[in-house]
């Protein structure tokens, strides 16, 4: 006499696998969108708690600072651009504000995410400037929101420059508050306290935005020189930042 | 007024049969969130093994290793970084969640809780860095990221701070609610 198996004792017809299964493939598309459902989401329920106008006088102050270093620079910048052809173009009327609306500035993820998305022209690999200086850059956007790698991540590399030996160097985002600056030139003149901003060479960042200054400086290893940088914009405490879009 | 109740009457049902998936959802708002007041110097918990513990030791090893899975996808589509996952981490601990028992002493259950989301946090973080060493190991950069090792031992140190508070309560409310699903179906 033939057994035959019962048909319920098939994986396929339980209820419960093809629950998995759909949520699997569900979660597997969260992935590949980059998780925009979950962004959006989280956009309209944190909107209560967005920041306030109450930070102005902070911002204005760190304005004024940021922009007498920024003319010291541009007026050296001028002179040197007579002379070469300019990369970069940037404008303030290309510049979208935007609030902090999730922030990771700890442990190995450092990212934030703003309240401007593509619906309002936020576009991949816009550079994000904050009181002080450079944040960091637009990785991914969703309808609503855009996250912006902080140069402390460490999927953060962007060329800089260092103006008083007039050098470019790669800065790098170590997981910690101090990203490392690597200088090219096992002689290179590097000395603490000196300024880095971005680099008029660069193809991704509009020129001589303010980065940071040299915290300390380690020893040469092989044909490269590295130094500790101290951040001048905080994203830990900045509430609003400035969107710029990028004219490659 | 009938309707009403009924109504009433299907959303509670709804919110007792699903409390743990309704946790779960949340627990990559709270990663996304990242209240400053819950943390120390900018760091946070690794609060998905907060979830992760309690889920795993209730529903066992196989459903441990798929909702570390889950977890892992949704963490790693919110998070930037694309060349690194958190999914083999969180898998890991899910799967060894699943063959803990609950310890029948109370106290010494609550710090138990906290030693094994410890060494969960650091498994998870452990990976996590060795993928960022091996992505640098060819720019010979990767000698600069030895200072991030702070990062595994504070979330290790604040994990285990938050999971004899966290885990014993979510246990308490996991397997309240599952009694109470096997009340209403074995009524059904």
């Amino acid at each position: 006499m033939l057994i035959r198996r019962i048909s319920t004792a098939r994986w396929w017809h339980k209820k419960k696998n093809w629950i998995f299964l759909g949520t699997f493939l569900f979660l597997v598309f969260i992935r590949i969108s980059k998780g925009s459902i979950y962004k959006d989401f989280y956009y309209f329920i944190s909107k209560p708690f967005w920041p306030g106008q109450f930070q102005q006088e902070i911002i204005l102050e760190s304005i004024n600072q940021e922009s007498l270093i920024k003319l010291n620079l541009l007026k050296k910048d001028n002179i040197r651009l007579r002379e070469i052809l300019n990369l970069q173009e940037s404008s303030k009327s290309d510049a979208i504000s935007a609030a902090v609306i999730s922030r990771k500035t700890g442990s190995w993820w450092r990212q934030i995410i703003l309240n401007k998305g593509s619906r309002d022209g936020v576009e991949i690999g816009s550079t994000v400037i904050g009181p002080g200086g450079l944040l960091g850059r637009v990785k991914s956007t969703s309808l609503f929101t855009s996250s912006v790698t902080l140069l402390t991540s460490p999927e953060s590399k962007i060329g800089v420059w260092v103006d008083r030996i007039q050098i470019n160097g790669l800065l790098i985002g170590l997981a910690d508050e101090y990203p490392s600056l690597i200088l090219y030139s096992r002689d290179a003149d590097i000395k603490v306290g000196d300024f880095v901003s971005s680099s008029p060479a660069s193809t991704l960042l509009p020129a001589n935005i303010p980065i940071g200054i040299v915290k300390s400086v380690d020893k040469p290893f092989q044909t490269k020189k590295t130094a500790k940088i101290l951040l001048l914009a905080k994203p830990h405490v900045i509430d609003w930042v400035k969107i710029l879009k990028v004219k490659i | 007024m009938g309707k009403n109740f009924k109504g009433k009457n299907l959303m509670n049902n709804f919110f007792v049969k699903n409390i743990p998936m309704i946790l779960f959802i949340f627990i990559p708002i709270i990663f996304l969130w990242h209240p400053s007041w819950l943390g120390f110097f900018g760091f946070q918990p690794y609060w998905p093994l907060l979830w992760l513990l309690p889920w795993s030791i209730i529903n066992g090893s196989i459903n441990g290793l798929l909702f570390g899975l889950f977890m892992g996808l949704i963490l790693d589509s919110v998070t930037l970084d694309s060349n690194f996952t958190q999914i083999p981490g969180l898998v890991l601990c899910g799967v060894w969640f699943g063959t803990i028992k609950i310890h029948s002493g109370i106290l010494v259950g609550h710090f138990r809780y906290g030693l094994i989301c410890s060494i969960g946090s650091f498994l998870c973080g452990t990976l996590y860095f060795l993928q960022i060493l091996f992505k640098n190991f060819s720019d010979s950069t990767f000698l600069l990221f030895i200072p991030s090792v702070q990062n595994i031992l504070a979330e290790v140190f604040l994990t285990g701070l938050f999971a004899p508070l966290m885990c014993s309560q979510l246990l308490r409310i996991f397997k309240f609610f599952n009694y109470k699903n096997l009340i209403n179906y074995s009524r059904k």
